[in-house]
């Protein structure tokens, strides 16, 4: 998966109601990010990389970048 | 105390948690363990830990029905009928229900609920089961009536467990096999500590808060299993039996 995929099918899968978001877009921003969200990422990140991310360390993320940097650049296709 | 003396129990998840502590129990009360699971470390462990002899423990899949009959079969042609059957083996998902697809209902299903209800099926037949009766319990869950946001497939998953011995218990009342559910709110075992991972902090806490008497320990548990599995309780079946610390009140 590429990266600007990435983030437009976890928002989709989320149901985040903004549709153009970027890798710099901060999760605390986005209208309807709560705690269904972050299972609904963690369920994204295990279904799609088979990885099990942790809800602390959801917690220190910020924004789609740097969960990429935590699922792993190297799981992501080049542009 | 439960007397145990002489009973032949096959414990499913007796690797972690509940199980473990079921099958150390009933050891201790005088009972002989068919101990099953996957991991055989920690399933050597808990054999390692258990009081009395004539245990016997299993490195297995519970959903290699097969190997399961196998395994059944030989133990009682060594060791003689089977009094009892403690279902613990199961698994806990926290999936958003847009996540919840068919796939993962029937992951959480077939260990929770149709391993159970088949090893009950092939422990209840003739000349593997004590024609003079015996008792399945299975560790359902408080969730089983009370939901949880992201619970959707374990909650219905041991719902249906719940209800289903219910008809269980009416087959197989002219055997003299008892069939009766514990519905535990929340343990201190494994799973849990993988839940409180998965979670927000926040959830973990209302979770915590939910339950007036705190978190339970796997043995509270096993204690009113091995009740259910000894003669005391030989007027009950059917039922469910809800032990949580004060969550569901
Ligand atoms: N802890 C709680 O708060 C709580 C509350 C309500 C109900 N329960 C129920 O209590 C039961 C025991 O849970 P626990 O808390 O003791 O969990 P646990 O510590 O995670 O233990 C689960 C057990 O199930 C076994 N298992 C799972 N899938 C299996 C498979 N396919 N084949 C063989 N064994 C399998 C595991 O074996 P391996 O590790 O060897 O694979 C392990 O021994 C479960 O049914 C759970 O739903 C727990």
């Amino acid at each position: 998966m590429k990266k600007n995929e990435f983030v437009s099918q976890l928002s989709e899968f989320c149901e985040f109601e903004n549709e153009n978001f970027t890798l710099e877009t901060l999760f605390k921003s986005i209208n309807g990010y709560d705690s269904l969200a972050v299972m609904s990422i963690i369920a994204f990140v295990d279904e799609n990389f088979k990885m099990s991310l942790t809800a602390s360390q959801l917690n220190k993320i910020t924004d789609f970048n740097s969960l990429v940097e935590l699922i792993g650049k190297d799981k992501f296709e080049d542009e | 105390m439960n007397n145990l003396q002489g009973k032949r129990i096959l414990v499913t998840g007796a690797s972690s948690g509940i199980g473990r502590a079921v099958a150390q129990q009933a050891a201790s009360y005088g009972a002989s363990l068919i101990l099953l699971g996957r991991n055989k470390e920690r399933l050597k462990a808990t054999y390692d830990s258990l009081q009395g002899s004539g245990h016997e423990f299993y490195t297995i899949d519970i959903t290699d029905y097969t190997r399961v009959d196998e395994i059944i079969r030989s133990s009682v042609a060594t060791f003689g009928f089977i009094d009892g059957f403690v279902h613990s083996a199961g698994i806990e998902k926290t999936i958003p229900f847009n996540a919840s697809t068919p796939n993962l209902f029937k992951e959480v299903f077939e260990v929770n609920v149709f391993a159970g209800f088949e090893i009950a099926r092939l422990l209840s037949k003739k000349n593997i089961v004590n024609p003079s009766g015996a008792s399945h319990v299975f560790i359902s869950s408080v969730s089983a009536v009370s939901g949880e946001p992201g619970k959707i497939i374990y909650c219905s998953s041991k719902s249906a467990l719940t209800t289903g011995i219910k008809a269980l218990a009416l087959e197989l009342a002219i055997k003299k096999i008892r069939c009766n559910c514990v519905l535990p709110g929340c343990v201190d075992t494994d799973m849990v500590k993988k839940l409180f991972a998965s979670i927000p902090i926040e959830a973990k806490q209302s979770i915590i808060n939910k339950h007036p008497l705190g978190i339970g320990q796997p043995e509270d548990v096993a204690f009113l299993v091995c009740f259910l599995i000894s003669d005391k309780a030989k007027w009950i079946t059917g039922s469910e039996y809800i032990i949580d610390g004060g969550y569901s009140s």
